[in-house]
Protein backbone atom coordinates (compact mmCIF):
# COMPACT_ATOMS: atom_id res chain seq x y z
CA UNK A 1 0.00 0.00 0.00
CA UNK A 2 0.97 3.51 -0.44
CA UNK A 3 0.77 3.96 3.34
CA UNK A 4 3.01 6.15 5.54
CA UNK A 5 5.27 3.58 6.28
CA UNK A 6 6.90 4.07 2.49
CA UNK A 7 9.06 6.19 3.79
CA UNK A 8 12.44 6.01 1.51
CA UNK A 9 13.75 9.54 0.11
CA UNK A 10 10.85 11.31 1.86
CA UNK A 11 12.43 14.86 2.99
CA UNK A 12 11.55 16.61 5.93
CA UNK A 13 11.85 14.44 9.04
CA UNK A 14 14.75 16.68 10.43
CA UNK A 15 18.18 15.64 12.41
CA UNK A 16 18.84 12.22 13.51
CA UNK A 17 19.22 11.27 16.74
CA UNK A 18 23.21 10.74 16.72
CA UNK A 19 23.39 10.70 20.37
CA UNK A 20 22.49 7.48 20.80
CA UNK A 21 25.26 6.04 19.24
CA UNK A 22 27.41 4.54 21.95
CA UNK A 23 24.01 3.55 24.56
CA UNK A 24 25.27 0.02 23.78
CA UNK A 25 28.39 0.20 25.50
CA UNK A 26 26.82 0.79 28.62
CA UNK A 27 24.46 -2.38 28.36
CA UNK A 28 21.32 -0.48 27.12
CA UNK A 29 19.20 -2.24 25.05
CA UNK A 30 15.93 -0.47 26.02
CA UNK A 31 15.15 2.92 26.78
CA UNK A 32 12.11 2.50 29.38
CA UNK A 33 10.46 -0.75 30.57
CA UNK A 34 7.34 -0.70 28.56
CA UNK A 35 9.52 -1.30 25.84
CA UNK A 36 11.21 -4.20 27.34
CA UNK A 37 8.35 -5.48 27.68
CA UNK A 38 6.78 -5.01 24.48
CA UNK A 39 9.73 -7.21 23.34
CA UNK A 40 9.18 -9.98 25.90
CA UNK A 41 5.75 -10.53 24.73
CA UNK A 42 6.55 -10.54 21.20
CA UNK A 43 8.97 -12.78 21.81
CA UNK A 44 6.80 -15.09 23.95
CA UNK A 45 3.81 -15.06 21.68
CA UNK A 46 2.06 -14.08 18.72
CA UNK A 47 -1.33 -15.53 16.89
CA UNK A 48 -0.54 -19.05 16.09
CA UNK A 49 -1.53 -18.88 12.28
CA UNK A 50 0.12 -15.32 11.61
CA UNK A 51 2.77 -14.63 8.64
CA UNK A 52 5.55 -12.25 8.88
CA UNK A 53 3.92 -9.82 6.28
CA UNK A 54 0.51 -9.93 7.48
CA UNK A 55 1.66 -8.77 10.93
CA UNK A 56 3.93 -5.94 8.53
CA UNK A 57 0.85 -4.68 6.82
CA UNK A 58 -1.43 -4.47 10.10
CA UNK A 59 1.34 -2.08 11.37
CA UNK A 60 1.28 -0.15 8.11
CA UNK A 61 -2.54 -0.22 8.25
CA UNK A 62 -2.04 1.92 11.80
CA UNK A 63 -3.16 5.75 11.02
CA UNK A 64 -0.65 8.06 9.95
CA UNK A 65 -0.65 9.76 12.68
CA UNK A 66 -0.58 7.65 15.24
CA UNK A 67 2.20 5.74 12.92
CA UNK A 68 4.48 9.16 13.15
CA UNK A 69 4.10 10.35 16.46
CA UNK A 70 3.95 7.55 18.91
CA UNK A 71 7.21 5.75 19.74
CA UNK A 72 7.90 2.92 17.59
CA UNK A 73 7.31 -0.75 20.15
CA UNK A 74 3.95 1.24 21.01
CA UNK A 75 3.48 0.84 17.61
CA UNK A 76 4.00 -3.16 18.39
CA UNK A 77 1.75 -3.51 20.72
CA UNK A 78 -0.75 -1.51 18.40
CA UNK A 79 0.00 -4.06 15.64
CA UNK A 80 0.03 -6.93 18.16
CA UNK A 81 -3.75 -6.01 19.37
CA UNK A 82 -5.10 -5.40 16.06
CA UNK A 83 -3.58 -8.69 15.33
CA UNK A 84 -5.20 -10.26 18.59
CA UNK A 85 -8.78 -8.79 16.96
CA UNK A 86 -8.01 -10.13 14.10
CA UNK A 87 -7.24 -13.75 14.98
CA UNK A 88 -10.18 -13.72 17.27
CA UNK A 89 -7.72 -14.15 20.71
CA UNK A 90 -8.96 -10.61 22.05
CA UNK A 91 -12.54 -8.10 21.50
CA UNK A 92 -12.14 -4.31 21.67
CA UNK A 93 -13.51 -3.99 24.68
CA UNK A 94 -11.29 -5.88 26.48
CA UNK A 95 -8.57 -4.66 24.43
CA UNK A 96 -10.41 -0.87 25.66
CA UNK A 97 -10.55 -1.82 29.41
CA UNK A 98 -7.54 -3.63 29.45
CA UNK A 99 -8.67 -7.28 31.01
CA UNK A 100 -10.39 -10.39 29.03
CA UNK A 101 -14.00 -10.28 29.94
CA UNK A 102 -13.96 -14.17 28.85
CA UNK A 103 -11.25 -15.71 31.17
CA UNK A 104 -9.03 -18.28 30.16
CA UNK A 105 -9.17 -18.98 26.33
CA UNK A 106 -7.11 -22.35 27.02
CA UNK A 107 -8.81 -22.87 30.30
CA UNK A 108 -7.87 -26.69 28.78
CA UNK A 109 -5.15 -26.46 28.12
CA UNK A 110 -1.86 -26.57 30.43
CA UNK A 111 -0.52 -22.57 30.36
CA UNK A 112 2.79 -22.07 29.37
CA UNK A 113 5.77 -23.26 30.90
CA UNK A 114 8.21 -20.23 32.31
CA UNK A 115 11.36 -19.75 30.72
CA UNK A 116 14.61 -19.21 32.09
CA UNK A 117 17.02 -17.00 30.56
CA UNK A 118 18.93 -19.39 29.36
CA UNK A 119 15.91 -20.80 27.51
CA UNK A 120 15.44 -18.05 26.27
CA UNK A 121 18.79 -17.99 24.50
CA UNK A 122 18.63 -21.21 23.46
CA UNK A 123 14.72 -20.55 21.94
CA UNK A 124 15.84 -17.75 19.95
CA UNK A 125 18.08 -20.01 18.46
CA UNK A 126 15.47 -22.36 17.38
CA UNK A 127 13.76 -19.01 16.09
CA UNK A 128 16.00 -18.99 12.96
CA UNK A 129 13.69 -19.15 9.86
CA UNK A 130 14.16 -19.93 6.49
CA UNK A 131 12.05 -18.34 3.68
CA UNK A 132 13.52 -19.79 0.79
CA UNK A 133 12.70 -23.13 -1.09
CA UNK A 134 13.18 -24.89 -3.96
CA UNK A 135 10.65 -24.53 -6.76
CA UNK A 136 10.57 -26.15 -10.61
CA UNK A 137 10.48 -22.49 -12.44
CA UNK A 138 13.68 -21.09 -13.49
CA UNK A 139 14.63 -17.73 -12.90
CA UNK A 140 13.98 -15.04 -15.69
CA UNK A 141 16.98 -13.09 -14.70
CA UNK A 142 20.87 -13.77 -14.62
CA UNK A 143 23.50 -11.63 -13.09
CA UNK A 144 24.06 -8.15 -15.08
CA UNK A 145 20.97 -8.12 -16.76
CA UNK A 146 18.84 -5.06 -16.43
CA UNK A 147 15.63 -4.50 -15.12
CA UNK A 148 12.70 -1.94 -15.08
CA UNK A 149 10.79 -1.84 -11.95
CA UNK A 150 6.68 -1.65 -11.52
CA UNK A 151 5.06 1.44 -12.18
CA UNK A 152 3.01 0.75 -9.66
CA UNK A 153 1.64 -1.04 -6.16
CA UNK A 154 -1.43 -1.67 -4.75
CA UNK A 155 -3.04 -1.68 -2.08
CA UNK A 156 -2.44 -4.50 -0.01
CA UNK A 157 1.12 -5.38 1.56
CA UNK A 158 3.94 -5.15 -0.98
CA UNK A 159 7.91 -4.65 -0.60
CA UNK A 160 8.69 -2.46 -3.29
CA UNK A 161 9.40 0.85 -2.05
CA UNK A 162 7.95 3.98 -3.74
CA UNK A 163 11.01 5.27 -4.64
CA UNK A 164 12.27 2.61 -6.46
CA UNK A 165 9.01 2.13 -8.52
CA UNK A 166 9.87 2.77 -12.41
CA UNK A 167 13.59 2.42 -12.12
CA UNK A 168 16.27 0.73 -14.34
CA UNK A 169 18.55 -1.49 -12.17
CA UNK A 170 20.74 -4.42 -12.83
CA UNK A 171 21.14 -8.17 -11.24
CA UNK A 172 23.57 -8.28 -8.70
CA UNK A 173 22.42 -11.83 -7.16
CA UNK A 174 20.31 -14.34 -7.58
CA UNK A 175 19.01 -15.56 -3.40
CA UNK A 176 16.69 -18.35 -4.59
CA UNK A 177 13.35 -18.38 -4.66
CA UNK A 178 11.46 -17.03 -1.33
CA UNK A 179 8.06 -16.27 0.08
CA UNK A 180 6.22 -13.78 -2.03
CA UNK A 181 5.07 -11.16 0.91
CA UNK A 182 2.24 -9.70 -0.92
CA UNK A 183 0.89 -12.92 -0.93
CA UNK A 184 1.83 -13.89 2.34
CA UNK A 185 0.35 -10.92 3.60
CA UNK A 186 -2.87 -12.52 2.71
CA UNK A 187 -2.28 -15.88 4.14
CA UNK A 188 -1.52 -17.58 0.88
CA UNK A 189 2.05 -19.34 0.72
CA UNK A 190 3.61 -18.94 -2.84
CA UNK A 191 7.62 -19.26 -3.05
CA UNK A 192 9.38 -16.53 -6.13
CA UNK A 193 12.93 -15.85 -7.19
CA UNK A 194 14.51 -13.04 -5.02
CA UNK A 195 17.48 -10.76 -6.74
CA UNK A 196 19.67 -8.30 -5.50
CA UNK A 197 19.34 -5.86 -7.85
CA UNK A 198 21.73 -3.14 -8.33
CA UNK A 199 20.17 0.77 -8.95
CA UNK A 200 23.12 3.73 -9.51
CA UNK A 201 21.49 6.54 -7.57
CA UNK A 202 22.20 8.94 -10.50
CA UNK A 203 18.80 6.66 -11.88
CA UNK A 204 16.69 6.96 -8.73
CA UNK A 205 17.50 10.93 -7.40
CA UNK A 206 17.33 13.48 -9.02
CA UNK A 207 19.73 14.77 -6.53
CA UNK A 208 22.36 12.59 -6.26
CA UNK A 209 25.46 13.25 -3.90
CA UNK A 210 27.94 11.25 -5.75
CA UNK A 211 27.45 8.95 -9.15
CA UNK A 212 29.21 6.45 -8.16
CA UNK A 213 27.02 5.57 -4.98
CA UNK A 214 24.73 2.58 -5.68
CA UNK A 215 21.66 0.93 -3.96
CA UNK A 216 20.87 -2.31 -3.17
CA UNK A 217 17.66 -3.91 -2.89
CA UNK A 218 16.22 -7.49 -2.61
CA UNK A 219 13.24 -7.77 -4.86
CA UNK A 220 10.66 -10.64 -6.04
CA UNK A 221 10.14 -11.78 -9.79
CA UNK A 222 6.93 -10.29 -9.82
CA UNK A 223 8.31 -6.37 -9.55
CA UNK A 224 10.71 -6.53 -12.33
CA UNK A 225 10.50 -6.43 -15.64
CA UNK A 226 13.31 -6.92 -18.51
CA UNK A 227 14.47 -3.75 -19.71
CA UNK B 1 -7.78 -18.13 12.86
CA UNK B 2 -6.51 -15.35 11.70
CA UNK B 3 -8.90 -13.51 9.33
CA UNK B 4 -6.17 -11.49 7.05
CA UNK B 5 -8.90 -9.05 6.60
CA UNK B 6 -7.01 -5.61 6.10
CA UNK B 7 -10.43 -3.37 5.96
CA UNK B 8 -11.24 -4.60 9.35
CA UNK B 9 -7.97 -3.85 11.33
CA UNK B 10 -7.54 -0.46 9.71
CA UNK B 11 -11.08 0.14 11.21
CA UNK B 12 -9.73 -1.73 14.63
CA UNK B 13 -6.84 0.42 14.44
CA UNK B 14 -9.24 3.98 14.16
CA UNK B 15 -10.76 2.65 17.35
CA UNK B 16 -7.82 1.97 19.09
CA UNK B 17 -6.71 5.69 18.41
CA UNK B 18 -9.73 7.06 20.10
CA UNK B 19 -10.31 4.67 23.01
CA UNK B 20 -6.37 3.14 23.44
CA UNK B 21 -4.76 5.31 27.02
CA UNK B 22 -2.34 7.60 25.67
CA UNK B 23 0.75 6.25 27.79
CA UNK B 24 2.59 3.39 26.20
CA UNK B 25 3.69 2.27 29.54
CA UNK B 26 -0.31 1.54 30.08
CA UNK B 27 -1.30 0.31 26.43
CA UNK B 28 1.65 -2.08 26.91
CA UNK B 29 0.52 -3.29 30.09
CA UNK B 30 -2.64 -4.03 29.03
CA UNK B 31 -1.33 -6.34 26.56
CA UNK B 32 0.71 -8.09 29.16
CA UNK B 33 -2.25 -8.34 31.28
CA UNK B 34 -4.90 -9.74 28.72
CA UNK B 35 -2.05 -12.36 27.43
CA UNK B 36 -1.35 -13.49 31.10
CA UNK B 37 -5.42 -13.52 31.98
CA UNK B 38 -6.13 -15.41 28.38
CA UNK B 39 -2.99 -17.99 29.55
CA UNK B 40 -1.26 -17.69 26.51
CA UNK B 41 2.06 -15.71 27.96
CA UNK B 42 3.99 -16.71 31.30
CA UNK B 43 4.87 -13.33 32.74
CA UNK B 44 8.05 -15.14 34.11
CA UNK B 45 8.89 -16.21 30.42
CA UNK B 46 8.66 -12.09 29.65
CA UNK B 47 11.51 -10.95 32.35
CA UNK B 48 13.32 -14.13 30.69
CA UNK B 49 13.31 -12.23 27.23
CA UNK B 50 14.13 -9.31 28.47
CA UNK B 51 17.28 -10.85 30.43
CA UNK B 52 18.42 -12.94 27.36
CA UNK B 53 18.57 -9.57 24.72
CA UNK B 54 20.01 -7.23 27.88
CA UNK B 55 22.68 -9.89 29.07
CA UNK B 56 23.34 -12.18 26.18
CA UNK B 57 22.37 -11.26 22.43
CA UNK B 58 23.36 -8.14 21.70
CA UNK B 59 25.76 -6.41 19.48
CA UNK B 60 28.81 -7.97 21.38
CA UNK B 61 28.10 -11.05 19.30
CA UNK B 62 28.42 -8.84 15.88
CA UNK B 63 31.50 -7.80 17.50
CA UNK B 64 32.75 -11.28 18.54
CA UNK B 65 32.04 -12.12 14.91
CA UNK B 66 33.63 -9.55 13.12
CA UNK B 67 37.01 -9.78 15.01
CA UNK B 68 37.09 -13.28 14.33
CA UNK B 69 37.13 -12.47 10.61
CA UNK B 70 39.66 -10.25 11.18
CA UNK B 71 41.56 -12.48 12.34
CA UNK B 72 40.49 -16.57 11.16
CA UNK B 73 40.68 -15.58 7.12
CA UNK B 74 39.15 -19.21 6.89
CA UNK B 75 36.08 -17.89 9.05
CA UNK B 76 35.97 -14.84 7.13
CA UNK B 77 35.60 -16.75 3.77
CA UNK B 78 32.99 -18.70 5.34
CA UNK B 79 31.14 -15.98 6.91
CA UNK B 80 30.83 -14.04 3.50
CA UNK B 81 29.63 -17.30 1.39
CA UNK B 82 27.15 -18.38 4.09
CA UNK B 83 26.73 -15.73 7.20
CA UNK B 84 23.98 -18.71 8.98
CA UNK B 85 26.77 -21.42 8.84
CA UNK B 86 29.70 -19.46 9.96
CA UNK B 87 27.67 -17.48 12.96
CA UNK B 88 25.92 -21.10 13.72
CA UNK B 89 29.53 -22.07 14.33
CA UNK B 90 29.51 -19.51 17.37
CA UNK B 91 26.05 -20.40 18.54
CA UNK B 92 24.41 -17.09 17.17
CA UNK B 93 22.40 -18.03 14.73
CA UNK B 94 18.97 -17.51 15.53
CA UNK B 95 16.16 -14.23 15.76
CA UNK B 96 16.22 -13.00 11.75
CA UNK B 97 19.41 -14.01 10.87
CA UNK B 98 18.31 -17.06 8.86
CA UNK B 99 19.70 -15.40 5.71
CA UNK B 100 22.41 -13.32 6.83
CA UNK B 101 24.39 -11.25 4.55
CA UNK B 102 28.02 -9.84 5.51
CA UNK B 103 29.42 -7.10 3.04
CA UNK B 104 32.60 -6.10 3.42
CA UNK B 105 34.02 -2.20 3.75
CA UNK B 106 37.09 -1.48 1.83
CA UNK B 107 39.68 1.18 1.04
CA UNK B 108 37.24 2.03 -1.85
CA UNK B 109 33.91 0.91 -0.82
CA UNK B 110 31.56 2.05 2.63
CA UNK B 111 28.30 -0.24 2.99
CA UNK B 112 25.27 1.69 4.70
CA UNK B 113 22.19 -0.48 5.83
CA UNK B 114 18.73 0.63 6.56
CA UNK B 115 15.20 -0.47 6.06
CA UNK B 116 13.13 2.48 4.61
CA UNK B 117 10.00 -0.16 4.41
CA UNK B 118 9.93 -0.97 8.35
CA UNK B 119 13.08 -1.43 10.46
CA UNK B 120 14.17 -4.86 9.82
CA UNK B 121 16.93 -6.02 11.92
CA UNK B 122 19.75 -8.60 12.56
CA UNK B 123 18.57 -9.09 16.16
CA UNK B 124 20.16 -12.56 16.98
CA UNK B 125 23.57 -10.71 16.50
CA UNK B 126 22.88 -7.00 16.64
CA UNK B 127 20.30 -7.27 19.47
CA UNK B 128 17.90 -4.42 19.88
CA UNK B 129 17.98 -1.62 17.11
CA UNK B 130 18.90 1.95 18.44
CA UNK B 131 15.84 4.11 18.00
CA UNK B 132 17.57 6.27 14.92
CA UNK B 133 17.53 3.15 13.27
CA UNK B 134 14.05 2.80 13.53
CA UNK B 135 12.97 6.46 13.36
CA UNK B 136 11.53 8.05 9.66
CA UNK B 137 14.25 10.49 9.77
CA UNK B 138 17.13 7.81 9.17
CA UNK B 139 15.14 5.76 7.18
CA UNK B 140 14.08 8.20 4.36
CA UNK B 141 17.33 9.82 4.06
CA UNK B 142 19.82 6.93 4.38
CA UNK B 143 18.70 5.93 0.41
CA UNK B 144 19.01 9.48 -0.68
CA UNK B 145 21.49 11.21 0.78
CA UNK B 146 23.89 8.17 2.43
CA UNK B 147 26.92 11.35 2.57
CA UNK B 148 24.86 13.41 4.47
CA UNK B 149 23.40 10.57 7.10
CA UNK B 150 27.18 9.53 7.77
CA UNK B 151 28.88 13.27 7.85
CA UNK B 152 25.97 13.53 10.70
CA UNK B 153 27.29 10.58 12.67
CA UNK B 154 30.59 12.61 12.63
CA UNK B 155 31.60 10.44 9.41
CA UNK B 156 33.07 11.93 6.45
CA UNK B 157 33.73 9.52 3.20
CA UNK B 158 35.67 11.12 0.62
CA UNK B 159 34.16 11.33 -3.31
CA UNK B 160 36.75 8.50 -4.41
CA UNK B 161 35.02 6.18 -1.73
CA UNK B 162 31.71 4.03 -3.28
CA UNK B 163 28.53 4.34 -0.96
CA UNK B 164 26.77 1.64 -1.04
CA UNK B 165 23.28 1.19 0.40
CA UNK B 166 21.36 -1.80 1.46
CA UNK B 167 17.70 -1.69 2.01
CA UNK B 168 16.21 -4.53 3.47
CA UNK B 169 13.38 -5.09 1.71
CA UNK B 170 13.12 -9.24 1.70
CA UNK B 171 14.22 -11.67 4.43
CA UNK B 172 17.99 -10.93 4.04
CA UNK B 173 19.61 -9.47 6.61
CA UNK B 174 22.91 -7.18 6.48
CA UNK B 175 25.88 -7.19 8.45
CA UNK B 176 28.97 -4.57 7.59
CA UNK B 177 32.08 -6.28 8.07
CA UNK B 178 34.51 -2.83 9.16
CA UNK B 179 38.19 -2.97 8.36
CA UNK B 180 40.27 -3.95 10.67
CA UNK B 181 42.43 -1.05 12.23
CA UNK B 182 45.73 -0.85 10.89
CA UNK B 183 48.63 -1.16 13.77
CA UNK B 184 46.51 -4.10 15.55
CA UNK B 185 48.60 -6.83 14.68
CA UNK B 186 49.49 -7.23 18.54
CA UNK B 187 45.97 -7.43 19.83
CA UNK B 188 43.90 -10.98 20.28
CA UNK B 189 40.44 -11.30 19.03
CA UNK B 190 39.12 -10.24 22.16
CA UNK B 191 40.87 -7.12 22.19
CA UNK B 192 39.94 -6.70 18.40
CA UNK B 193 36.16 -6.96 19.13
CA UNK B 194 36.25 -4.37 22.28
CA UNK B 195 37.34 -2.17 18.70
CA UNK B 196 34.04 -2.77 16.92
CA UNK B 197 31.33 -0.41 17.67
CA UNK B 198 27.18 -1.12 16.78
CA UNK B 199 27.35 1.54 14.40
CA UNK B 200 30.50 0.21 12.50
CA UNK B 201 28.26 -2.68 11.66
CA UNK B 202 25.53 -1.05 10.70
CA UNK B 203 27.45 1.03 8.58
CA UNK B 204 27.34 4.01 10.39
CA UNK B 205 30.48 4.63 11.84
CA UNK B 206 33.96 3.89 9.79
CA UNK B 207 37.13 4.53 10.84
CA UNK B 208 37.72 2.10 14.23
CA UNK B 209 41.39 3.46 14.31
CA UNK B 210 39.90 6.72 16.30
CA UNK B 211 38.70 4.55 19.14
CA UNK B 212 42.38 2.91 19.37
CA UNK B 213 44.01 6.48 19.37
CA UNK B 214 41.32 7.27 22.61
CA UNK B 215 42.13 3.72 24.14
CA UNK B 216 45.50 4.80 23.80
Amino acid sequence: MDGIHDVGGKQGYGAIDVDEADLYEIGEAFHHDWEAREWGLSRCARTPDITIDWWRHCRELILPVDYLERPYFDSWAQTDFATYIDGGFFTLDEVCSGHSNSGNKQLDEEPPKPLSKLEAVMADRQKVCRFDSDINEQPLFAIGDAVITNKYGHSGHTRLPEYARNCVGKIHALNGAHVFPDFSAQGKEVHQHLYSVVFETGDLWPDSENKHDKVYLDLWQNYLSKK
Amino acid sequence: MVEFNAKKVAKVHQHLHSHLPSDSALRVKALETLLVEKGLVNPASIDAWIEAYTEDIGPKRGAHIVAKAWCDPEFKQRLVEDGPSAIDELGYVGSATGHLKVIENTASVHNLVVCTLCSCYPFSILGIAPAWYKAAAYRSRAVRAPRGVLAEFGVQISDDVEVRVWDSTAELRYLVLPQRPSDTEALDEEELASLVTRNSMIGTDRDLLKKVEVKA
